[in-house]
């Protein structure tokens, strides 16, 4: 189990992640996401000893990870920048992990060579974008370690390599309980991959809760109201709505259908709604990519404030 | 024969959930009928494990399936009442919309009667 209890992380003043708790269970797979610069690679950062926090405690089943050989042996970061040792050859850059990492199998190593095709006596510099990806992910997997942090790291992969990766993730995640933590901004990736997604911006977390939970949390309610006597439909405002209890993330009404997307329990907004005698009322789930809009819409974040500027 | 669609709104476990009801319904999957282990399955969707395995266990939970240790997860004795009120559920809806848009029972009785196996 992962823990980060009030994680503060600074570059000079600059605050970057802004006292943090966040848990993260073993043998889930867990999805970072965030906007840019949100601080998802600086989490992966801490988690993999790169960085040292400034306040708060990281612990990986309950041993810190800076300086922390022991811990580090457990744990495989995969950067997103490719630009790792590339005088090496595949070989040699597979024996340099394979010094680090006691797990390290060969045979899972070679199995997965022989299927992507990768030579083993180039050098990484001659490699394309996508064959670097490939080399490093694949010593990665090799490596078994209990915890295997991706950032960014199914960007580069073309379709074929994603399948493979993924399917050797359920092996691991059946086998030995890996521990996977995903930062990614392809929402469909997270979406198939990750049990748990925790959503950051501007250096604090939005929320970190098991995926199905998140997207049975948020509704986008298409409703309509009876009509009065005047032959006039009735109008609610954004506030007479509110004031009903219900966290209302956005608010629109073309004619006189109102289009809300609203935070809470299914059959509890349901209710709510359904007091007013509706005429029409559909309550549809969000997919990930939406949540992700509105959610940051609350915050301030979205594209319709470049469009008013 | 498990297709689910990874871009609905719909959570993953639950399109595994009802898909194995629908196996089940259709006839495909029958009573002691062996589902692909939660390792098969979840690299045919490609999907995570852990999504497998909460589906089957809501489905052994509404004892739809059950599962011996070590050997896997069974279609159980079908509950054909169950089943029914399940079907019906679904027929319901789509004759509130027809009513909606103003079709009259007797036209979908009508609709009915000619309809066959």
């Amino acid at each position: 189990m992962i823990e980060l209890k009030g994680i503060t992380k600074k570059f000079d003043n600059t605050i970057v992640l802004d006292n943090i708790d966040l848990t993260i269970n073993k043998g889930t797979a867990f999805g970072l996401l965030g906007s840019n610069g949100a601080g998802k690679s600086t989490i992966l950062r801490l988690l993999s000893g790169v960085y040292n926090q400034e306040g708060g405690n990281l612990t990986i089943d309950g041993d810190t990870v800076y300086d922390n050989v022991e811990t580090k042996k457990r744990v495989f970061f995969v950067n997103d920048e490719t630009a790792q040792f590339s005088g090496y050859t595949l070989t040699e850059l597979k024996n340099f992990y394979k010094h680090y990492y006691p797990n390290f199998s060969e045979e899972l190593f070679e199995k997965m060579r022989l299927t992507i095709n990768l030579p083993t006596d180039k050098k990484i510099s001659t490699f394309s974008k996508g064959m670097k990806r490939q080399a490093i992910v694949i010593i990665a997997l090799a490596c078994q370690t209990d915890y295997l942090l991706l950032d960014e790291a199914f960007d580069g992969l073309d379709p074929t390599m994603r399948i493979i990766v993924k399917r050797m993730l359920v092996d691991a995640m059946i086998d030995r309980q890996l521990t996977t933590i995903i930062s990614s901004h392809n929402l469909k990736e997270i979406n198939e991959l990750c049990d748990t997604v925790a959503l950051l911006h501007n250096g604090k977390i939005v929320f970190s809760r098991d995926l199905d939970s998140v997207k049975g949390n948020i509704h986008k309610v298409q409703v309509v109201f009876s009509q009065s006597n005047e032959n006039q439909s009735q109008d609610y405002t954004i506030e007479e709505l509110a004031g009903e209890g219900l966290e209302i993330l956005h608010f629109e009404k073309s004619q006189s259908v109102y289009h809300i997307i609203v935070k809470g329990d299914t059959e509890l907004v349901k209710k709510k709604i359904q007091e007013k005698n509706p005429v029409v009322l559909d309550i549809i789930p969000l997919s990930l990519e939406e949540i992700f809009i509105y959610e940051m819409e609350v915050l301030g974040y979205d594209f319709n404030s470049l469009e008013n500027k | 024969m498990f297709d689910i669609d990874i871009q609905s709104r719909i959570p993953i476990y639950e399109q595994i959930y009802n898909k194995v009801i629908e196996l089940i319904i259709k006839g495909i999957l029958v009573e002691n009928a062996q589902l692909p282990s939660v390792r098969n399955l979840s690299k045919e969707l490609n999907v995570n494990p852990n999504t497998v395995a909460k589906a089957y266990q809501e489905l052994e939970r509404s004892k739809i399936i059950y599962s011996l240790s070590g050997r896997g997860s069974f279609v159980s004795e079908i509950d054909r009442e169950k089943m029914k009120e399940r079907i019906l559920e679904d027929f319901d809806i789509c004759v509130r919309e027809t009513l909606q848009f103003g079709l009259t029972k007797d036209e979908l009785k009508n609709r009915i009667d000619g309809v066959s196996l």
